[in-house]
């Protein structure tokens, strides 16, 4: 019973986080965004700012690799220009049209919060997947040593086990060639998989989809700065590591 | 010639129509105070009762409000309650945090306003109280469990001649008043109304829980009037705290039938608890009512179901011999059809008025002359619509209400016709048969 309710919040989170987040949804904080001019302001949700307070930080470290707005330069000669008010937690408008597309880091921001739920439940051993590219992992169930996650495919030899951790994966496998790169409006650099361990879901799910657009000199090179920070990538059925965090395969 | 409005102005003057046209239309202005002691420059200090589910959505719309200030919270749970009182200081207000209802009115002396968003049964105490106790208040529907309960609170209102908004938020929500005073009244768009459809259906879920960590002792609970956590949670679905989906959901949109074709003079229902074996309220209803129009009787079905969430969401839909206009306060459900014999008024001629907008993309095809496919055909759409969330608008009214700037858009008055027929829905499942409904039972 219990267990049912607390599965029961946590979906009920989910809800009220799409509700806000998805650019789907015409009522969406984030569709109330895409609306503003130049110069004008909203006021939003906690949850919210806190998602596009991470995604701007995602899009610093990872220079513009990731961004919340993906496709801009596909209909607009530059990113558009955005400002947060921790004060009021509000976004402004600075130029162009404001059209986030969170699908690189919702997922994880929604697994985050998710966790958070499950340990104020007092649930703190559990594994969340979101759309099968993110994965949290709570405290390691008593008896093993950690929660096994393979990379790739099902049956995939390489696994990792994890323990208070999140690994979120991108490629080109499933959906084929819809990764952009934010930085041109093209298509990513990368034609295989990317994925990426953190500690924070938000920051794996918007590394990863970093991972397939900068080249790897550039990669390693901000990687080399975050040493939480771990990016694994397939070459040739071979996956290799990238960055500080030490793993083993 | 009708000289075509930018979307802006054509926002701004319908809004303000809308509202005019509405205030018109309010039977007994009389009854209803509409000038409050606050200076339109004073900030508006705000005492939020009931920190729930609907408690955190009408926060988000009072932080969005210049001149309001959340002063004090109030919650029995102190799980919700340092929620609350965390997210308020983290946003630099000076708010003091309350168990009880009655400390917090006896302790703070400089509130102007109460907004209760607590369970249903203690609606009428707390709303009263606040009355008495000099405040305007803003109450969520259901106004109470009772009739009785929702009769005083009209009684009191206006005893002490401050203001009662009750949280119908669509009468405040500018597509449905656009659509009502612009499309239906003004343009006739249906024509003759014969029918209206609305639900509201969801899927099977489990019921509330809580982290054991944050239980209200036993003691606690009794002392508020709830038998264990369990009911706490889940009061919507408990006799003597709340009315059941009918007034938990089916309130909003049988309000709307209300607001749109008047007072029925029957309901005839059918509902029963068939799926949840735990609760006390029907899991499932469908109700008729009658509604006495001026060329015939219309009559409207409303069915809300927990155990399934099929049927397309929730909206309402009024069916007339011209044409139809389908609501609800999710924009992307909206819709209006027209009948072939509608010949009134053109479509061009409402799109030229800006009451309707034709959708560009279904017809750039059709203007071409070449052979292929068949052509979209046209599409046009209700077009309004407002950057804000659902019940900020609602909230709005009720404070420029208390600056003198506006007239109540639901005073509790007028909220107690559509409680009341609710209310008899719910009998009517229970005597099994048709009730009739007088004009005079359904005035405060």
């Amino acid at each position: 019973m219990y267990a049912a309710q607390v599965a029961q919040a946590a979906f009920d989170r989910v809800d009220d986080l799409e509700s806000r987040l998805s650019r789907f949804r015409p009522q969406s904080e984030i569709q109330c965004i895409a609306r503003l001019l130049p110069g004008q302001s909203l006021r939003l949700s906690e949850d919210t700012f806190d998602c596009l307070t991470l995604a701007r930080k995602m899009e610093q470290a990872t220079r513009q690799a990731f961004s919340p707005t993906p496709a801009a330069l596909q209909s607009q000669a530059t990113l558009p220009g955005w400002s947060l008010s921790p004060a009021d937690l509000s976004i402004r408008c600075e130029h162009g049209l404001v059209n986030f597309d969170l699908g690189a880091i919702g997922k994880g921001f929604a697994l985050d919060r998710l966790a958070a739920l499950l340990r104020q439940w007092e649930c703190p051993s559990f594994l969340l997947i979101a759309g099968g590219s993110s994965i949290i992992a709570g405290d390691t169930p008593d008896g093993f040593d950690g929660w096994s996650c393979g990379l790739g495919d099902e049956g995939a030899p390489h696994r990792l086990l994890l323990n208070n951790a999140s690994l979120s994966g991108s490629g080109v496998a499933v959906k084929g060639n819809h990764i952009l790169n934010p930085r041109t409006g093209g298509s990513a650099h990368r034609q295989s998989r990317a994925w990426a361990l953190c500690d924070v879901a938000a920051e794996s799910d918007a590394l990863s989809t970093a991972a397939m657009v900068l080249p790897e000199p550039e990669l390693t090179d901000v990687l080399a700065s975050e040493p939480t920070w771990l990016v694994l990538v397939e070459d040739d059925s071979q996956i290799r590591t990238i960055g500080k965090h030490p793993v083993t395969l | 010639m009708v000289k075509p409005l930018n979307r802006r102005e054509f926002l701004g003057a319908t809004v303000a129509g809308a509202t005019l046209l509405l205030n018109s239309c309010k039977s007994t202005p009389e009854a209803k105070p509409a000038v409050a002691r606050t200076s339109p420059h004073d900030v508006i200090q705000v005492a939020l009762v009931g920190y729930g589910e609907e408690g955190k959505v009408l926060l988000e719309s009072l932080l969005n409000i210049e001149g309001v200030r959340v002063v004090a919270l109030c919650d029995i749970w102190e799980y919700h309650r340092n929620e609350g009182l965390r997210y308020l200081q983290k946003l630099g207000n000076d708010v003091r945090g309350y168990e009880d209802f009655e400390d917090m009115l006896s302790k703070e002396k400089g509130l102007q306003t109460a907004v209760i968003a607590t369970p249903d049964f203690v609606h009428a105490p707390m709303t009263n109280a606040s009355l008495k106790a000099g405040l305007h208040v803003y109450c969520e529907k259901m106004m109470s469990n009772t009739i009785e309960g929702a009769r005083s609170m009209v009684q009191t209102m206006r005893e002490t001649g401050r203001l009662l908004q009750i949280g119908h938020q669509r009468r405040s929500n500018p597509r449905y008043l656009f659509t009502l005073n612009r499309l239906l009244r003004e343009a006739q768009f249906c024509g003759r109304v014969t029918a209206a459809q609305a639900q509201w259906n969801r899927a099977v879920k489990e019921d509330f829980g809580f982290p054991k960590k944050y239980e209200i002792p036993a003691a606690q609970l009794a002392k508020y009037g709830y038998k264990d956590m369990h009911q706490f949670r889940n009061w919507r679905w408990y006799k003597g705290l709340g009315g059941g989906p009918l007034s938990d959901l089916g309130a909003h949109q049988i309000d709307i039938f209300n607001w749109w074709l008047g007072t029925p003079t029957s309901v005839i229902a059918s509902g029963g608890l068939d799926y949840y074996k735990n609760h006390d309220w029907y899991d499932n209803a469908m109700v008729i009512y009658e509604y006495p129009m001026a060329q015939g009787v219309a009559r409207a079905f409303y069915q809300v179901q927990t155990t399934t969430s099929a049927g397309g969401g929730y909206f309402e839909t009024f069916m007339g011999d011209d044409g139809t206009i389908k609501m609800s306060e999710d924009p992307s459900l909206c819709a209006i059809y027209r009948e072939a014999r509608a010949t009134g008024v053109s479509w061009d001629d409402l799109a030229q008025k800006g009451y309707v907008r034709l959708n560009q993309s279904a017809t750039d095809d059709a203007s071409k002359v070449d052979v292929r496919e068949t052509a979209q055909l046209a599409e046009y759409d209700i077009p309004v619509f407002f950057n804000k969330p659902p019940h900020q608008p609602h909230l709005e009214n009720f404070f420029n209400a208390m600056r003198g700037t506006a007239r109540l858009n639901c005073p509790a008055d007028e909220a107690f016709s559509s409680e009341y027929v609710i209310h008899k829905a719910n009998e009517a499942i229970e005597a099994q048969k048709k009730l009739i409904i007088t004009p005079e039972e359904v005035k405060a």
